[in-house]
């Protein structure tokens, strides 16, 4: 199981779009995942340490060094197919970098 | 237009008499529908709008319910007259969203945005269908002080219309504040930004009078490190509860109720709210497939919700600071009403605050609490309307006394809403009225205008800054 951590300004619209999309098209490339949404100011050292990646919608400056893989999501919210299949393919690749299954 | 009004009553009173959650699941379904969504997706979407109006009465019912005898001993013992409660953005946007005339200004919204890229007016295609709802909400309050659905439907074109030319006059400026580059299609529509002019005004003041302030300008991103737990949600609930309740006169034993009542809403609060953002779901895709469908080979900057800036530290930053002193403003304030609670962490506030200064933190604070007061006049001044919208989705308690009236501090739109209010009262006939909305119609074109002349000189610094590199 890949954990991963989904960040936007309320936690609740713009994660959710990236959480539904991500563990829908994971789910069909054979990954299990699973995305927790928050709010980005929520987001610490100790939370972060809990998750495998963290999926942001734009440069994000949390006010320490982020330790995970990051990838950003942001073009998932386009809900153009096109723009968000390189998200998913970078997903991929880190989530294989990590050997997790 | 009468005629029409009628036989539409008639399709529609039996669907109304339902109650508002089977209603709106059965009118979200059909739209969804024509808008080609998968039928067990569209039912899904429904069925969850359904529950999500379900769910937030009942905790507007638990918050409400705990906290009006302690308001009302509150208000006795210290006469401040804060009795309004502000329940945050979730239970309103479910609130509107209970509405089926929301469905009606989305598609009027979505034909507008079509035409003007059409027209070429835009390159800003709206994908955020669910912050329709803030301007449906200024519609909604345009026809309960007064209007009709054509003068309501015509202050939401006019308004609307800003709103996507904003999206485009900032776009230079989202690329510079995210550091993102030229081929980066994000901007917003978001409603929070047609605060901007009015921000603007204060920023040029800045630069004129107190520009020095500026280097005094902190890490904002080390700030909200520091701050931790203690600005989330259930914090704010504790504070908040131990705040009413001593001012009330309670008994510790209270005191702890209202305090976790507090904390417990505010959280359950944002989780519905992920209910209803997950129902509008498959009708956002549905939007965007087809208006993508009919644009193709166009390049387009795309509308989202303005989260994509929150990444910024300084929004969170300003935020924290802001809201103790919205609290101690909401005190001193004539003419408000509302107790900050559920809107006191300024979201609604400080987006639009960072685009305009780009991130001088100061400048945002000082400026945001300059105009936090219209927010809480905006807020108390449409109180009885979201209260009786409330009610007539059924999210009202009925155990609580009818004076006891719920509305938000940091809704997006404050100048929105006056306009909205000025309209409907000024559909009414009467003179003064009619004066007052025309003066302050143009007041906000004006402004507009102005600002619009403002950001294009900065995006053409910006143009001319590439043209460099």
């Amino acid at each position: 199981m890949i954990k991963i951590l989904a960040a936007c300004g309320a936690g609740v619209n713009s994660s959710h779009q990236i959480k539904s999309a991500l563990e829908n098209e994971m789910k069909k490339r054979g990954y299990q995942v699973s995305v927790d949404t928050t709010m980005i100011k929520d987001i610490n050292q100790d939370k972060l340490e809990h998750y495998d990646i963290f999926t942001q919608i734009a440069n994000s400056n949390l006010g320490f060094e982020i330790n995970i893989p990051v990838v950003d999501a942001g073009p998932i919210l386009y809900r153009i197919p096109t723009m968000a299949e390189p998200v998913y393919q970078e997903l991929e690749d880190t989530i294989k970098k990590l050997g997790k299954k | 237009m009468s005629a029409i009004i009628e036989i539409a009553n008639k399709i529609f009173q039996p669907l109304i008499d339902l109650g508002a959650a089977p209603m709106m699941t059965i009118v979200l379904t059909l739209i969804a529908l024509i808008f080609k969504v998968k039928p067990s997706r569209a039912l899904e979407g429904g069925l969850k709008l359904g529950i999500a109006i379900t769910g937030i009465g009942a905790i507007i019912d638990m918050l409400t319910n705990s906290f009006s005898q302690a308001m009302a001993d509150f208000v006795e013992r210290t006469g401040l007259s804060l009795n309004i409660t502000d329940v945050g953005w979730a239970p309103l946007a479910t609130i509107t969203w209970g509405s089926p005339y929301t469905l009606y200004f989305l598609l009027v919204l979505v034909i507008v945005n079509v035409i003007m890229l059409i027209w070429k007016k835009t390159n800003t295609l709206d994908v955020d269908i669910f912050d329709v709802w803030h301007l449906a909400f200024v519609g909604l309050f345009a026809i309960w002080a007064g209007a009709n659905l054509l003068i309501a439907t015509a202050l939401v074109i006019f308004i609307g219309i800003f709103k996507i030319i904003n999206s485009d006059l900032m776009k230079p400026t989202f690329n510079d504040l995210l550091d993102a580059p030229d081929n980066n299609p994000m901007t917003t529509t978001h409603m929070n930004y047609m605060m901007n002019p009015i921000i603007m005004v204060f920023d040029k003041i800045f630069d004129k009078i107190f520009p020095w302030l500026d280097k005094y300008d902190f890490d904002a991103a080390k700030l909200n490190n520091k701050v931790g737990f203690w600005g989330s949600k259930f914090a704010i609930g504790i504070y908040l509860g131990i705040f009413v309740g001593l001012l009330a006169g309670q008994t510790p034993t209270e005191i702890f109720e209202l305090s976790f009542t507090a904390a417990v809403s505010l959280e359950l609060f944002s989780l519905i709210g992920q209910w209803f953002i997950d129902s509008i779901e498959p009708l956002s895709q549905g939007i965007t497939d087809f208006a993508s469908k009919r644009l193709k080979g166009r390049t387009l900057n795309i509308g989202l919700d303005w989260p994509f800036l929150a990444g910024r530290a300084e929004i969170w930053a300003a935020a924290n600071i802001l809201a103790p002193i919205m609290l101690l403003e909401a005190i001193v304030l004539p003419g408000n009403y509302l107790l900050p609670l559920g809107g006191i962490i300024a979201m609604g506030v400080t987006p639009a605050l960072l685009v305009v200064t780009r991130g001088r933190i100061i400048r945002m604070i000082v400026i945001g609490a300059i105009e936090l007061p219209v927010f809480l006049w905006a807020g108390t001044l449409a109180a009885p309307f979201v209260t009786n919208m409330a009610k007539n989705i059924g999210a009202f308690p009925e155990g609580v006394a009818s004076n006891q009236l719920i509305s938000q501090t940091t809704m997006e739109g404050p100048m929105e809403k006056f306009l909205g209010y000025l309209v409907g009262n000024a559909s009414q006939g009467e003179i003064e009225f009619i004066i007052y909305a025309a003066l302050a119609l143009i007041a906000y074109l004006l402004i507009f205008m102005w600002y619009r002349r403002e950001m294009n000189k900065r995006n053409a610094a910006y143009a001319a800054e590439k043209a460099e590199e």
